[in-house]
C-alpha cells in the first residue's frame, strides 16, 4: 500500500553513537564511546543512549517535552526494553515498535500518519547495541563460533528525528507499507540475503503504484543488506521484477567499508540506516532519495526450531527542498 | 523465484570461507597447542618427579585458567578468530565458551544469571560427552 503525503516534514535529527569498535568514520552529533556510557550493564547501556538522543533533540530544538505529541521508539531488544525504559523517563505519549532493522521507516510511517492528520510534532527514536543484541539473537562470538565473512555488525547508537507538520527542509513524499517476505531462506548468518527479497518486492511495489522509474530517485537506500546483499538484490531485482537499478547504495555499507579498514560486510540494527542517512547522506547533493530499510523478523527461536527467516521492508520516499 | 534459483544467486555474490586454508591453520594451531602441553607434561615429570595422570591434569586447570582470563580481557576472541577450530576444539574453547557465557550474564546476578547460564552452550558438551563415554565404557566392557 503507497500513500501520497502532504505535510510531512523531517525537521532535524539527533544522532548518537555509542562505542565505536571498528573506527566507523562519522560525524554524529555525539559519541559515546562506551559499549556501558557508565550503566551497570550493556542493556542499560542502551536504554542511556536513547535518553541522550531524545534529551539532545529536545536541546537542539530548544523544545520542551510537552510540545512533543508522540514518541515513537524501537529496538532490538525484548520487550522493547530499551524503547520502553527510556520512555519512562519522559512526560510524552508513547509508541513502542518493533519491526527488527526496519524499525525507523516503521516509525517515520507511524509518525507521518500522525502528522497528516495535523499532529504537530511526532518523535522517531531508534537504537541498537551491539552487545545487547548479539546476547538477544546470536551465539555470539564468544562462544566459539568465529565471525562468518558475510555476517554484519550490528551498530551500537541511537538516533531520535523529529516530524512535524510545518514546512522544513525535508518532505516526506510518500510511504509504501511493506509486506511479509519469506522465500523460505534459512541462513541466519546471511541477513543479506534473507532481506534481498523484501527489499526487491517492497522497491517493486512502491515503483509500481507510484508510477516511477527507478531513475526518478537521485539515491535508493536500502538499510542493512550489506556488502554481498546489495549485490544479491540488484541481480534479483533484475531476474524476479525486471528493474534494472544502479542509483542504490547501502547504509550498512556505508559505514563499514573498505576504506575505513574493516573487512565486516557491512553495518545492521535500527540505527544504522538513519546514522548514514542524516550524518552522511542528507549532507551531499541527493535531492530524490527513497529509503527502503529491511527488517529480518527471525529470532534465535525460530532459528533453533529451524524455520525460515521472514523478512519486511518498509519504504518512505523523501524530497530535500532547498 | 524458485529457493533454489535464489540461492544459487546468493552463493554467486557471498564471500565463502576458504576451508582448506581454516583447516590447515586449525591443524597447526591445535598441534602447537598439543606439542606445549606435551612439553609441560614432560616438564612436570622430570622437575617434580609427576606421574602421567596428575601432570596431565594440571596441564588441563593450567590451560583453562590461561584461556579464561585471556577471555575476560578479550584477547582470545582475536586469537580464536584465527585459529578457529585449533583452540576451539581443546579444552580452551570448553573454557572460554564458560567464561564468556558468565561474562554476558554476570549482571543478571549470581543465581539466575551466572548459575543457570554458564554452561548455556558447555552445558551440551558435558551431556553428551557422558553420554558417549557410558556407551564406550560398555563397549569396552563387552570386547575385554
Amino acid at each position: 500500500m503507497t500513500l501520497k503525503l502532504n505535510n510531512t516534514y523531517i525537521k532535524s535529527s539527533f544522532t548518537l553513537m555509542g562505542r565505536n569498535e571498528h573506527n566507523i568514520k562519522l560525524k554524529p552529533d555525539e559519541l559515546i564511546d562506551d559499549y556501558y556510557n557508565k550503566e551497570k550493564n550493556v542493556e542499560l547501556g542502551e536504554v542511556s543512549y536513547q535518553i541522550e538522543s531524545i534529551k539532545g533533540l529536545l536541546k537542539k530544538e530548544k523544545l520542551k517535552e510537552t510540545d512533543i505529541d508522540v514518541l515513537i521508539s524501537g529496538d532490538l531488544q525484548n520487550q522493547l526494553f530499551a524503547s520502553n525504559f527510556s520512555a519512562r523517563n519522559f512526560n510524552i505519549p508513547h509508541l513502542g515498535i518493533y519491526s527488527a532493522c526496519s524499525t525507523f521507516t516503521e516509525g517515520l510511517i507511524i509518525a507521518s500518519l500522525l502528522t497528516e492528520k495535523n499532529i504537530k510534532n511526532v518523535l522517531v527514536t531508534t537504537s541498537s547495541h551491539n552487545l545487547a543484541s548479539e546476547k538477544q539473537f546470536r551465539f555470539p562470538i564468544e562462544y566459539g563460533s568465529p565471525r562468518k565473512k558475510v555476517n554484519t555488525f550490528t551498530v551500537t547508537g541511537s538516533v531520535t528525528s523529529l516530524i512535524t507538520s510545518t514546512k522544513s527542509n525535508i518532505k516526506v513524499d510518500s510511504i509504501t507499507l511493506g509486506k511479509v517476505t519469506d522465500i523460505g531462506y534459512k541462513d541466519a548468518n546471511n541477513f543479506g540475503a534473507s532481506m534481498a527479497p523484501a527489499a526487491a518486492r517492497s522497491i517493486y511495489e512502491h515503483l509500481k503504484e507510484t508510477k516511477r522509474k527507478p531513475s526518478y530517485y537521485d539515491l535508493i537506500l536500502t538499510g542493512d543488506l550489506g556488502v554481498y546483499g546489495i549485490d544479491i538484490l540488484k541481480e534479483y531485482l533484475e531476474k524476479e521484477y525486471k528493474l534494472k537499478v544502479d542509483n542504490i547504495k547501502d547504509a550498512g555499507v556505508l559505514l563499514f567499508n573498505e576504506e575505513s579498514g574493516s573487512l565486516i560486510a557491512g553495518g545492521s540494527g535500527p540505527a544504522c540506516l538513519p546514522l548514514a542517512l542524516f550524518t552522511k547522506i542528507l549532507k551531499e547533493k541527493y535531492k530524490k532519495i527513497l529509503l527502503v530499510a529491511t527488517g529480518s523478523l527471525h529470532s534465535k527461536l525460530s532459528t533453533d526450531i529451524k524455520e525460515s527467516i521472514p523478512s519486511i521492508a518498509h519504504v518512505v520516499s523523501l524530497e530535500v527542498i532547498k | 523465484m524458485k529457493l533454489k534459483e535464489y540461492e544459487k544467486i546468493v552463493d554467486k555474490y557471498s564471500k565463502k570461507e576458504n576451508k582448506i586454508k581454516n583447516i590447515i591453520i586449525a591443524f597447526l594451531s591445535g598441534g602447537l597447542l598439543g606439542l606445549l602441553g606435551e612439553g609441560f607434561v614432560k616438564f612436570l615429570e622430570t622437575a617434580f618427579y609427576m606421574g602421567d595422570k596428575e601432570a596431565y591434569m594440571y596441564l588441563m586447570i593450567l590451560l583453562v585458567i590461561i584461556s579464561s582470563i585471556l577471555t575476560g580481557f578479550g584477547i582470545f576472541d582475536k586469537i580464536v578468530s584465527f585459529c578457529k577450530c585449533g583452540l576451539i576444539i581443546p579444552t580452551t574453547g570448553f573454557s572460554h565458551a564458560m567464561t564468556a557465557a558468565a561474562m554476558d550474564h554476570h549482571s543478571e546476578g549470581f543465581i539466575k544469571g551466572i548459575g543457570s547460564n554458564i554452561f548455556k552452550l558447555t552445558g551440551s558438551v558435558i551431556l553428551y560427552g557422558i553420554v558417549a563415554a557410558f556407551f564406550l565404557a560398555l563397549l569396552k566392557g563387552v570386547i575385554m
